[in-house]
């Protein structure tokens, strides 16, 4: 008794603040991961799901995944998805931060309310980009008519190509608030006499923007771009209701890959091997991140 | 942000910019909601209409009158299982992110790393083994379990963002509170989570809202369409009547009436939770 008493005396107290939490996450997180991958390594599915025996298979998930061609189209997808989702977001979250970090007078209450899009449920976006992109009532279709882009109405959800240009643009239309509150923060961390000092030198605006504001930037870039890529790569949802990842698995991701094949295809051993995979890269990508941000804190 | 405020022309040019591109950038949200006051014969007219002609609240109406598709109910559910993910949540990491900010523990560093990888966890690591585990605990096809579920994302997201707001309470403040006769406890409840309040707002914020938007979990793991979340209704009502964009629509428009509130009330909170959460990891 006196010896749990004295462990708890100092720091050691935080133990108890933090448990509950902590084995609350073990319990629904934890556990689960680590039977995501027993049960890669298994060959269940609807048959032996709660009760018969499991087959213990190795590897052999894995191997059979490489060879499949919706696997592979799905990871090729995932990539193109998310690289294509970045670049816009960045570029278009980072213009905004620009014109926000000028000193007008609805600069502030403008950049609260572009914030809006970040929040919504993604199902609701999905839904509301859907009716956007589609061929007969879609107002996209409308406007490039009437501007004179184009002569017959696009499938935009039904063509293989198009399609993932409009989970692309929904996807961005999440993103660009996230990247543009997160540059508009760094913004305000670099020191206005050096824009100052500058203009006294006689630099313009573009030598100003390369020369000071992008390398003072450089870590603010780099959270913003591996974190995007994090939340992008496993994006699940948007798709889904979007397009399910047809036609023709022409959108199917990774995250949506898995569930097919999970509780549509019921092959619940190789839903899960999907997403370890899906997981591994995220995770090699965060110790990256963790990596860069963690230096110079001392914890 | 440019220190000297910007007047005259160059305040109006950049207004009347930022405006267009808000205009261009809610544009979705916009057509939205016009459209689920349109008659499902205006949807349809070629070219479209910029506010409804006829107005009709048949769409919002029917949903209560019919009741096959109750969006109000699966709002209902929504709110029950958004409220309850959120109270997991903050009860939870409220104590964890003081321990962690206030406190060199054994393991506390193998901790915070944990709660960091579970943000990047993706949902489809879980979902089966949630599943089975449910099922197992006879949870299946209950609010319960998209609660339990639901809350695993506002954890680790409330532990990191709160333990910066204790990390900056002075610990003068604390240690104050002892010699005036508190124990750890009463000093943590009393003094230190009052302090750090805007910080629970935030979480409980995030909490809710990731909850709110979560379809994943509310769909796999609650089967009966009467007890499903509202994003679940959504999705479900798509695959039944496809195109039927008037209730659709207002569907969505019902959907978002709690993101809607809390970012008309709570918006400074939205933003320091966006900003903390992202940057510091």
């Amino acid at each position: 008794m006196k010896r749990i008493r004295n462990f708890f005396r100092y720091d050691n107290i935080g133990l108890l603040f933090i448990l509950p939490a902590f084995c609350y996450m073990m319990f629904f997180v934890g556990y689960p991961i680590i039977s995501n991958i027993i049960l890669s390594a298994q060959n269940v599915t609807v048959k032996n799901l709660v009760k018969g025996q499991k087959e213990f298979i190795g590897l052999e998930n894995y191997i059979t995944l490489f060879g499949d061609d919706v696997f592979r189209k799905a990871l090729l997808n995932t990539l193109t998805f998310t690289v294509a989702c970045l670049v816009f977001q960045f570029l278009i979250g980072f213009l905004l931060a620009l014109l926000f970090n000028k000193n007008f007078r609805l600069a502030k209450p403008v950049r609260g309310l572009t914030m809006i899009p970040w929040m919504m449920p993604m199902t609701v976006t999905a839904l509301m980009f859907k009716f956007m992109f589609s061929t007969d009532v879609g107002i996209i279709n409308y406007i490039l008519r009437s501007a004179g882009f184009i002569k017959e109405n696009i499938e935009w959800l039904t063509t293989p190509g198009t399609a993932m240009i409009a989970v692309v643009a929904a996807n961005v239309w999440i993103g660009i608030p996230f990247n543009t509150i997160l540059i508009s923060t760094g913004l305000t961390t670099i020191p206005q006499e050096l824009y100052e000092s500058a203009s006294v030198d006689g630099a313009n605006g573009w030598q100003k923007l390369t020369r000071i504001t992008l390398p003072l930037l450089r870590p603010t870039i780099e959270s913003v771009l591996v974190l995007g890529f994090i939340y992008t790569f496993k994006v699940y949802d948007l798709v889904y209701v979007m397009t399910e990842g047809g036609p023709v698995n022409s959108t199917h991701l990774l995250s949506t890959y898995s569930y097919k094949l999970s509780f549509d295809m019921f092959q619940y051993s190789k839903g899960s091997s999907v997403a370890n995979i899906l997981f591994l890269i995220l995770l090699l990508v965060g110790i990256l991140y963790l990596k860069i941000t963690m230096q110079g804190e001392e914890d | 942000m440019d220190e000297r405020r910007l007047t005259g022309k160059k305040n109006i040019l950049f207004s009347t910019v930022s405006v267009i591109i808000l205009v261009i950038l809610l544009f979705p949200l916009f057509w939205t909601l016009i459209t689920s006051f349109k008659t499902e014969k205006e949807i349809f007219l070629i070219p479209p209409t910029w506010y409804p002609h006829v107005l009709n609240t048949r769409s919002y109406a029917a949903q209560i009158e019919t009741g096959d598709f109750n969006m109000f109910k699966s709002f209902f559910n929504s709110f029950v299982i958004s409220s309850g993910a959120m109270a997991i949540a903050v009860v939870l990491a409220v104590p964890a992110s003081y321990a962690i900010a206030r406190y060199r523990f054994v393991g506390r560093k193998a901790m915070l790393l944990g709660f960091l990888v579970t943000q990047m966890l993706p949902v489809s690591v879980l979902l089966t083994p949630m599943f089975i585990m449910f099922r197992n605990m006879k949870m299946y096809n209950t609010w319960g379990a998209a609660i339990l579920a639901d809350a695993t994302i506002g954890i680790p997201f409330s532990v990191l963002i709160l333990k910066n707001y204790f990390a900056s309470i002075p610990k003068a403040l604390e240690e104050a509170a002892y010699i005036d006769g508190c124990t750890r406890m009463s000093a943590f409840l009393r003094i230190l989570i009052p302090v750090a309040k805007p910080g629970v707002i935030v979480c409980a914020i995030f909490s809710f809202l990731y909850a709110w938007g979560d379809l994943a979990y509310g769909m796999t793991f609650i089967l009966d369409q009467e007890k499903r979340p509202i994003t679940a209704g959504i999705f479900n009502f798509m695959g039944q009547y496809g195109t039927k964009w008037s209730y659709l629509t207002a569907f969505a428009i019902v959907a978002i009436i709690p993101v809607t509130l809390i970012f008309i009330f709570m918006q400074k909170y939205i933003i320091s939770g966006m900003t903390n959460g992202a940057v510091k990891g």
